[in-house]
């Protein structure tokens, strides 16, 4: 039995930032503590509660994933606390990926030592733009000096494994202002980046003045789709050229420092979420806690567990295969290959030895092809 | 009963001008449902009839009404069809009473449509009483009113009732001139049996159900009767009255109204207008006035999923069990592939059926662009009668097209009348006739082509007169005119389906606004999509739905797949409602483009 990756929801900032649409609010620290108890009963029934479904949880843990939120925002002692839960619970291997994510410049020195004891080797920053007028616009605190201190002070202390998260897509963002964000973040010198286009949804405060039309949050100073677009083709070339190849649609890592926690979503290894909103998938059965905070600390009811089907299953090793750029093997003849070779026709897939994979233009209609794959199953 | 306390009438109104409050509260007032059996608007009884607010078949209700003279008078209220669309169904109706309330609404004066009906029933030798309906309105004018019933009309109003239907007040009034100022029916009970059908219907349960009115003889169950029309012989098995429950009786006297069920199994045999007869002492000649229904408007049915072809095939017939005023046939398309070409009476005997097969069956339909019937003459001296652009002749070999014309009445304010002018002027109209009927409102009398007025005419005229204008229309005749076939193009392929004919003279400009239309109705798709409308081998319009660039789930929060999931499944949904022609996903409404120009 594969080992589990955890995932750990901590939904708290110091502000909401504009494009954001997870259940992460500027909650005050009053409630940190009992999100805290809270989380640790999680972790405590968490045994009890897959055996009660029937789902299989190893023991054997290989990832620690927090994120947020801004998960660097807890106090050493409430980590002490989470990871004293968890070691009651499960056998962290001493090899495992730990994972921070973390906004440059909330990271308190305690904080960061305590969790150096736990084992911590892997930083995400939220970054998102090396240019500060544009994170100013979305809310963000930080300026590029202080991400690239960050970096720096965090490779000092040991961390090796630094992810910086980019944001194509941010209002004010240019062609010329998106290249100064991908060349500092070539010359910093990480070796993992994630980038994603803003998204814009009924979910955030900017997705709905774009929805809306208006101005504020700087709305009207969104880049159009068109040129988002051109910004993440050229993520893709840029971050390759420089030793950084994709490996996921949002993803680019040096070689042999892709994500082993995200890459249990896209190969369904299992994974078990704990905390607001956190979402976990252990064999045939997927689950997820609530996104109402007061709801998750009260312990009410979260939505019930989904058992997925074989045919299910098979649709989200295609979708979720399929965003690697390894591809999946090449299927067996029948509708879906049917499609598959219109599509790999269209320039929207292509062929690599046994396997088939998305090419850039297909990275970008994702959506579109999964779709007419999806229709292919039904 | 003895025919001198007989009184049939019919109501005629235009839409929300009050006929189905009115008639709710005659049935009240005359105790023929109690308060509790009361249902709004009783009669208008299908639900799309509740929901559109208008009259789709005709009824009948029989009341019995004691006088103030202590006579009971049996009284029989023939409903009648309220849209332009069923104009021969009302001179059916019309043609089985001896008189007719005319509801005008105090507020809003006569309406062309009104004043169509009117004039019908007029000329059916009907007397009218004028109702001068909502007077408890603040903006009630009863003297305008009546002016403009004199004026435009030219029906005397001193005998008017001023009456809310809503509130009962003068109600009364109603019923005694119902039975004071209507003639009793004429009409011979020994003479030969002659019925006019004024309605028909399939019941589920009972089979097919007949609305008549007895001009002469008697009709009683086990009589064997014939249909004039056709020759068919059938044995009735009861007969009754609706009152407005269904009451059985044994016979049906001259004068009278009621329903009977025969033998019959087709509701197609019993034609609205036809004689029923007894077949052993035949009359010798049919009631006057009797047409053949024919089909105006064309246009092909498809479902969206070609699988459900069949189900659309079993829909249909069940339908015209109800409904013999549409025809369907057989036909393909190379883009939508089987599918039936279907003839209505309108626009919106179109619309409704297409709704009902929706609604009733369940069926997701394409409906492709309303046409006409033409009759073309070829140049080998042969002529053909099209109504499918898919079977347009080669225009070398067309001698001569003709289109159906209609006369059209429209009556509005004449503030609007610039616009309505512009309008009818793009529709290709020629003016017959322009009238003041009062100071302020006119009446214009035009000549249209028919394939104007089954696009978007009804409702561009509603816009440009901010709904003041009110349309009647009858076939009229026929003109010579150059009519083209013009195809549409998508991705360079052309689309039958998506076929229209155009005179030539606007072919162009209709080419531009239908590609520029079908623009914002397709959505983006993975490559650009070229719309292209193309008279022969000329493009005459051009139009380029771009690619979309971007639509991809780039975040993943915490292997949240659900709602990958869920944002895929409603694409897919989204994609299944939509024809895939080539590799162009077109949504049905596309196909109906050409009704959409000039909307925003």
């Amino acid at each position: 039995m594969p080992p589990v990756g955890l995932y750990l929801s901590v939904p708290f900032c110091r502000a909401k930032c504009s494009y954001c649409n997870f259940a992460s609010d500027a909650f005050g620290p009053a409630r940190m503590d009992a999100y805290v108890d809270r989380l640790t009963e999680e972790i405590a029934q968490a045994p009890a509660k897959a055996s009660a479904i029937g789902a299989t949880l190893p023991r054997e843990v290989d990832s620690v994933y927090f994120g947020g939120g801004t998960p660097s925002l807890l106090s050493a002692a409430r980590f002490q606390r989470i990871f004293e839960a968890l070691r009651t619970v499960f056998s962290l291997q001493s090899e495992m990926e730990f994972t921070l994510e973390c906004a440059p410049g909330q990271l308190a020195d305690e904080t960061l030592a305590e969790l150096l004891r736990h084992g911590l080797n892997r930083v995400s920053l939220g970054v998102q733009s090396f240019v500060d007028q544009e994170s100013r616009a979305v809310g963000r605190f930080h300026t590029r000096d202080v991400c690239l201190a960050e970096i720096a002070r965090l490779r000092s202390a040991g961390v090796q494994e630094i992810n910086v998260d980019l944001i194509a897509g941010l209002p004010h963002q240019t062609h010329e202002s998106w290249r100064i964000s991908l060349e500092q973040t070539v010359a910093a010198n990480v070796p993992h980046v994630s980038v994603y286009m803003l998204e814009v949804d009924e979910e955030s405060r900017l997705g709905r003045e774009l929805i809306a039309g208006g101005v504020r949050y700087h709305a009207h100073h969104v880049p159009d789709d068109g040129l988002v677009a051109e910004m993440y083709l050229e993520a893709c070339e840029f971050l390759g050229n420089d030793g950084i190849p994709q490996y996921e649609i949002s993803n680019f890592a040096r070689p042999g420092h892709a994500s082993r926690h995200n890459l249990k979503y896209w190969k369904r290894l299992p994974y078990l979420g704990l905390g607001l909103d956190a979402h976990s998938m252990l064999g045939d059965w997927r689950f997820q806690n609530t996104d109402d905070l007061n709801a998750y600390l009260e312990g009410k009811a979260s939505p019930d567990p989904v058992s997925v089907s074989p045919h299910e299953a098979s649709e989200e090793e295609l979708f979720l295969g399929l965003r690697l750029n390894e591809g999946i093997a090449l299927p067996e003849e029948g509708p879906i290959a049917h499609v598959l070779r219109q599509l790999v026709r269209d320039g929207l897939m292509q062929v690599q030895g046994d396997r088939v994979a998305l090419t850039p233009k297909g990275r970008l209609l994702s959506n579109d092809v999964f779709t007419e794959l999806l229709g292919a199953t039904a | 009963m003895d025919p001198k306390y007989i009184r049939n009438f019919a109501i005629i109104a235009h839409i929300d001008h009050g006929k189905s409050t009115l008639s709710d509260r005659l049935l009240e007032m005359t105790g023929s449902l109690t308060a509790r059996e009361m249902q709004a608007q009783v009669l208008d009884a299908m639900d799309l009839e509740r929901e559109r607010g208008i009259t789709i078949k005709a009824h009948s209700v029989r009341m019995m009404y004691t006088a103030r003279d202590g006579q009971t008078y049996q009284l029989n209220l023939i409903d009648t069809p309220g849209h332009v669309d069923f104009s021969y169904e009302v001179s059916r109706s019309l043609a089985s009473c001896e008189g007719a309330l005319l509801v005008v609404d105090a507020s809003q004066g006569v309406e062309a449509q009104t004043l169509a009906n009117a004039y019908l029933a007029i000329n059916n030798g009907l007397e009218i009483i004028p109702v001068i309906n909502k007077i408890d309105l603040p903006s009630a004018d009863i003297p305008r009113t009546k002016e403009m019933i004199e004026q435009a009309v030219g029906l005397p109003a001193d005998h008017a009732v001023p009456v809310s239907a809503k509130t009962g007040l003068g109600v009364d009034e109603i019923l005694e001139s119902i039975v004071h100022l209507l003639p009793s029916p004429k009409g011979d009970s020994n003479a030969p049996l002659q019925a006019l059908i004024f309605d028909s219907w399939f019941d589920a349960y009972r089979g097919v159900i007949v609305l008549a009115r007895i001009i002469n003889g008697r009709m009683y169950k086990g009589q064997k009767i014939k249909l004039m029309s056709n020759g068919k012989v059938f044995d009735i098995e009861n007969l009754g009255v609706l009152t407005p429950k269904p009451v059985e009786i044994e016979s049906l006297s001259a004068g009278e109204v009621g329903f009977f069920v025969a033998t019959i199994k087709n509701v197609a045999d019993t034609k609205i207008g036809d004689t029923v007869t007894d077949a052993s002492h035949p009359a010798s000649e049919m009631l006057p006035g009797f047409e053949d229904i024919k089909s105006m408007v064309f246009a092909g049915l498809y479902t969206v999923d070609s699988h459900e072809h069949t189900l659309l095939r079993d829909a249909l017939e069940k339908l015209r069990l109800n409904d013999s005023s549409f025809f369907f046939e057989p036909e393909s398309s190379a883009a939508l592939g089987f599918g039936f070409r279907c003839g209505f009476l309108g626009l919106l005997h179109m619309e409704i059926i297409q709704e009902r097969l929706e609604r009733e069956f369940n069926l997701d339909l394409i409906t492709t662009a309303p046409g006409v019937r033409y009759k073309i003459t070829m140049t080998d001296g042969s002529v053909l009668e099209v109504d499918n652009p898919s079977r347009w002749p080669e225009v070398t070999s067309i001698e001569k097209i003709e289109e159906p014309i209609i006369t059209a009445m429209i009556m509005t304010n004449e503030e609007y009348v610039g616009g309505i002018l512009k309008l009818v002027e793009e529709k290709r109209g020629k003016q017959k006739n322009f009238e003041y009927v009062t100071p302020t409102r006119v009446m214009l009398t035009y000549e249209l082509p028919l394939n104007e007025i089954v696009l978007d005419f009804y409702d561009r005229l509603k816009s440009v007169s901010r709904g003041y204008a009110s349309l009647d229309y009858h076939l009229t005749g026929t003109w010579v005119s150059p009519m083209v076939k013009m195809d549409i193009l998508v991705s360079g392929e052309p689309v039958d389906a998506l076929s229209i004919i155009v005179h030539r003279d606007v072919a162009y400009e209709r080419g531009k606004a239908l590609v520029h239309k079908m623009k914002e109705l397709i959505p983006r798709q993975m490559f650009e999509v070229a719309i292209q409308a193309a008279i022969g081998s000329k493009i005459v319009a051009r139009e380029t739905v771009s690619a979309i660039r971007k639509n991809v789930i780039a975040k993943c929060y915490g292997g949240d797949i659900s709602r990958k999931r869920k944002l895929l499944e409603k694409q897919k949904e989204g994609k299944k409602r939509m024809k895939r022609i080539g590799k162009v996903d077109i949504p049905q409404e596309a196909f109906l483009a050409v009704l959409k120009i000039g909307e925003d």
